[in-house]
């Protein structure tokens, strides 16, 4: 019991566990602009195939999945800093965004995606 | 590459004991080959989880460092998704070997390894908790662990409100718990207490609450949102009590450590406080070890060493600040300071003792022959014990000083102390330790002023010992006094056994009366009688003299006192039966001279007898002289006093027309009892000594003894009485150059009485030359100076009727007046005729 107790006080430090969602969030950067937003997302490596981009009310979300392709029958990793797997980014406006025209563009690892409000 | 081409590649021999073997290929088959979606089973590695649990919906740092985990992590790195199935071990099958499929339990979270890291030969991963997953069959366990599962589908909410109201419960507890726990980081308490999700709540606290894996396993497989709050409810309330009761206890031992730690800065600052002032604890130490250097090398008996050792580690434990520390502290210096079984060598010279208490005194054969006596047996048997003597005398006759020369003769140290109104036993035997400003007793005091234990010890005026409620000192002293018992004497204070015996006591005292019987009967009693006028005049010369001359500041040839001078002081200036008085008063003679030698009036002067009214002035005392004659009815007594004999006279006179015995002179009860003896006596014997019966019944007798101021009592007046009632009844004279003493029976016998020496003495300065005793204090009158005894006539009687024949005159010189007519008539024919003398005979 005892060892029990002060592993309570500690673990929160020791292990370091924090709670979070179930998949991994991409980072997003989110502009206004005169005709609506621009939301720009950290996505190298990214099958465009599999991208979902949905909007609810005033929010955005973007789904999919990161796969290494890479990586080759002989290879060991040593470092691994890059999460695979699938994603999801959810952005919310501060109004509505429905019916907003959506414009997606990829280059540079980077995909842009412009609503355009009416 | 796909997962499918993967499983293909790798897949080995199938587990030979999965049943779902047959459909493995089917199911592989269906497996969307990007996304594994709900319910749909693939293959991923298993990395088996020691002691804890992985939930989803949580970040979770791994180490990983078995060959087994480290292939399994590398096989789901070579996947596109990196995933990871973790499985934890059954609780019931922990061991240090590495885990087997049969070891896990059959639900496990899959996990997406996120960043990784090799340290050494180990990994470092983080990993996030994706799904729940279910075990469906096993692909193999070398080199990893890989298995078939299927993912579970997401916990539902069945009951939404009563799943918000266990969320509210746990946060409200969570806040109760993290008031207890300052540790907990800001960002974690944000995460709980906030807007977060039931059950990623739910599952947070599971992998921090540290369950144990059995209860932390029920939590993951629970499938209801509802299920899973009730068991993070519970679980967390148990937590939470023994966080209060830990927290408890803490502020508790808190408090007292509080305490102790102010007592200590305390401490700390008076240590810095008593440095400045030059007395810091160095001191303390350095006295500590100065005493433990003085024990080892004190010669001490085992059970003092003991004790002395246990009181020194007391004293090692206490700082000197302590109270106790200065009670320690003195009453081991005590301990050691005490002679244990340090003595003084006896001088065994019995030559030399002699002539050292020739020296110092003069006379008191008895005691002087007695301190030899001693001193040849200790020489015969030199463990022998001391004796416990008791001087009785007179003030100034030498006790004190006689005590001085035994020791002196005897080589040993010599302590003296006073029990003069000594009322309180503790003063003898101290007191306990636990009393503030305890001490040791006297005895003990003067053991270790001594600094030997065979001192000759000396306890003045033990007569004078008093006692009220705080004890009898007269109780303890039969203790210190007696052989038997004082070679473990125990004093309070000490309280430890001191061998007294072989310290040499000597008691004195001036009279045996109060001295209570029990402690009279340890010692043995010498009695030093009043010196007479002779053994007065040698002391003088020898010592009184010389002494004063000196101490006057005269050279001994300045100064002469002829003996007849001397004489003449001690008979005239003074009345003593010791020579204090003398010696201060040939003390003011010496300075008298030397006022004349230093006024250059003379070189040396002589003083004889004529010469001594003119320095002293008149005669100070007339000593009781014998009177020349004596009417019929008076008789010659002696009586002892403190200050030695007195003579007195007994006068009685005829009473006519008077009755019975009537008292006077302050005569205490003995003394008026013996009175009436010795009336009824002569009464009941009235015819042998030719008194009419008559006279008894038509007179009355007055007897009288002065000085009437002051009281007398005591029975060796008896034959003194009687000799002057039988002499006024007969009217035959008392011989006026005789005294006499005795205690009468009713029967007519006379017993012995004490103090002959004093008595006789008195009689002979008085003039007295013949004297009356009882024939049994014949061995007494030894006592009595030779010089003096030659010139005395010493009667021994043993019947009243030798007494009355020995003091009365022959002749009838003051006949008894004239009876009753009708007596008179009556007695005619007996009696002889009035006027002439006639010589009464006994039958």
């Amino acid at each position: 019991m005892p060892d029990r107790d002060r592993r309570f006080s500690m673990l929160p430090m020791d292990r370091q566990v924090r709670p979070s969602g179930r998949l991994w969030n991409p980072a997003a950067d989110v502009y206004r602009t005169s005709e609506g937003w621009i939301v720009k997302l950290d996505l190298a490596g990214v099958c465009l195939d599999e991208l979902e981009i949905e909007v609810v009310d005033s929010n955005l979300r973007v789904r999919g999945c990161r796969r290494d392709t890479f990586y080759q029958e002989g290879y060991t990793y040593h470092q691994m800093e890059i999460t695979y797997s699938r994603f999801e980014k959810s952005i919310q406006f501060p109004c509505s965004i429905h019916g907003a025209s959506l414009a997606r563009d990829y280059h540079d690892g980077l995909l842009v995606i412009k609503l355009r409000c009416e | 590459m796909t997962d499918i081409e993967n499983i293909e590649e790798t897949t080995p021999p199938a587990v030979s004991s999965e049943p779902q073997e047959p459909a493995l290929p089917e199911l592989l088959a269906e497996v969307e080959p990007k996304v594994p979606k709900e319910s749909e089973p693939f293959e991923v590695a298993v990395l088996p989880l020691q002691n804890t649990t992985l939930f989803p919906e949580t970040v979770v740092p791994l180490a990983v460092g078995r060959q087994r985990s480290v292939a399994a992590v590398e096989a789901a790195l070579s996947t596109p998704e990196k995933l990871l199935g973790c499985v934890t071990v059954r609780a019931d099958s922990i061991n240090t070997g590495d885990a087997n499929a049969a070891d896990l339990y059959q639900v496990g979270t899959l996990v997406m390894v996120k960043r990784m890291e090799r340290v050494e030969e180990s990994m470092h991963i983080i990993a996030q908790g994706t799904e729940r997953i279910r075990i469906l069959g096993w692909k193999h366990e070398d080199p990893y662990l890989r298995a078939v599962v299927r993912i579970l589908p997401e916990v539902a909410v069945i009951d939404a409100e009563e799943v918000e109201a266990a969320k509210r419960n746990v946060q409200s507890m969570i806040q109760q718990a993290l008031a207890l726990l300052p540790g907990v980081p800001p960002e974690v308490r944000g995460i709980m207490m906030g807007p977060v999700e039931p059950v990623r709540l739910a599952y947070f606290l599971g992998s921090i609450l540290n369950l144990g894996v059995e209860q932390e396993q029920k939590m993951l497989e629970a499938n209801t949102a509802d299920e899973l709050l009730r068991l993070a409810h519970t679980y967390l309330a148990r937590e939470l009590e023994i966080i209060q009761l830990r927290s408890k206890i803490a502020s508790e031992a808190q408090t007292e450590m509080d305490k102790a730690q102010r007592d200590y800065v305390l401490r700390q600052q008076l240590k810095a406080i008593q440095k400045e002032l030059g007395e810091d604890e160095s001191g303390e130490q350095a006295e500590a070890d100065l005493l433990r250097e003085r024990l080892e090398k004190a010669d001490l008996p085992d059970e003092v060493r003991t004790e002395a050792e246990r009181e020194l580690k007391r004293l090692g434990r206490l700082p000197s600040s302590a109270p106790d520390y200065h009670v320690i502290r003195t009453y081991l210096e005590y301990v050691l300071e005490l002679p244990w079984k340090k003595s003084s060598e006896d001088k065994l010279d019995l030559d030399e003792a002699r002539r050292i208490l020739d020296e110092d005194h003069y006379g008191l054969e008895d005691v002087k022959e007695r301190i030899l006596e001693f001193l040849a047996v200790i020489k015969l048997r030199p463990d022998t014990k001391s004796p416990i003597l008791c001087f009785v005398g007179p003030p100034g006759v030498g006790k004190t000083s006689l005590g001085r020369s035994i020791a002196r003769s005897l080589g040993r140290t010599f302590e003296r102390m006073s029990l003069g109104g000594v009322r309180d036993e503790a003063e003898l035997r101290g007191h306990r330790r636990t009393y503030i400003g305890a001490m040791p007793g006297r005895i003990i005091q003067g053991i270790r002023r001594a600094s030997v234990n065979n001192p000759v010890m000396m306890l003045d005026e033990i007569d004078k010992l008093g006692a009220d409620y705080r004890g009898d000192p007269a109780s303890a002293l039969l203790e210190i006094l007696d052989p038997q018992q004082n070679n473990s004497f125990r004093d309070h204070y000490l309280d430890l056994p001191f061998d007294l015996s072989r310290v040499f006591f000597i008691a004195t005292a001036n009279q045996l009366g109060p001295i209570p019987l029990p402690l009279r009967d340890r010692m043995e009693v010498i009695r030093l009688a009043g010196y007479s006028d002779q053994e007065k005049l040698q002391i003088a010369i020898r010592y009184l003299l010389p002494r004063q001359t000196t101490e006057n500041g005269l050279a001994p040839a300045q100064l002469t006192i002829t003996p007849a001078a001397l004489e003449l002081i001690a008979t005239r200036y003074t009345r003593e039966a010791g020579v204090r008085q003398l010696e201060r008063t040939i003390g003011s003679l010496a300075r008298k001279v030397a006022l004349q030698i230093a006024q250059g009036k003379a070189e040396a002067v002589t003083v004889d007898d004529k010469d001594v009214r003119d320095y002293l002035g008149a005669p100070k005392f007339y000593p009781e002289q014998a009177r020349k004659e004596l009417p019929a009815g008076v008789a010659t007594g002696m009586a002892w006093t403190e200050l030695g004999g007195e003579v007195l006279f007994i006068e009685a006179t005829l009473l006519p027309g008077g009755r019975g015995l009537t008292i006077t002179g302050q005569l205490g009860e003995v003394m008026q009892e013996s009175a009436k003896a010795a009336q009824s006596y002569l009464w009941s014997h009235a015819a042998e000594f030719g008194i009419s019966p008559a006279m008894f019944k038509d007179y009355g007798v007055h007897l009288h003894v002065p000085a009437g101021a002051i009281p007398k009592d005591g029975p060796s007046a008896g034959v003194t009485i009687t000799a002057a009632l039988a002499s006024l009844y007969t009217g035959r004279r008392v011989r006026p150059d005789t005294s006499m003493t005795g205690e009468i029976t009713l029967s007519g016998l006379v017993f012995p009485v004490g103090g002959i020496k004093e008595k006789v003495l008195s009689a002979y300065r008085a003039g007295i030359r013949r004297i009356i005793l009882p024939s049994r204090n014949e061995g007494d009158a030894e006592q009595i100076p030779e010089e003096v005894r030659k010139e005395l006539e010493l009667v021994f009687v043993s019947r009243i009727s030798e007494a009355i024949d020995a003091a009365l005159e022959v002749l009838v010189a003051n006949p008894p007046p004239p009876l009753n007519p009708l007596d008179l008539a009556r007695e005619r024919s007996t009696r002889q005729p009035e006027g002439e003398p006639v010589v009464v005979r006994p039958a």
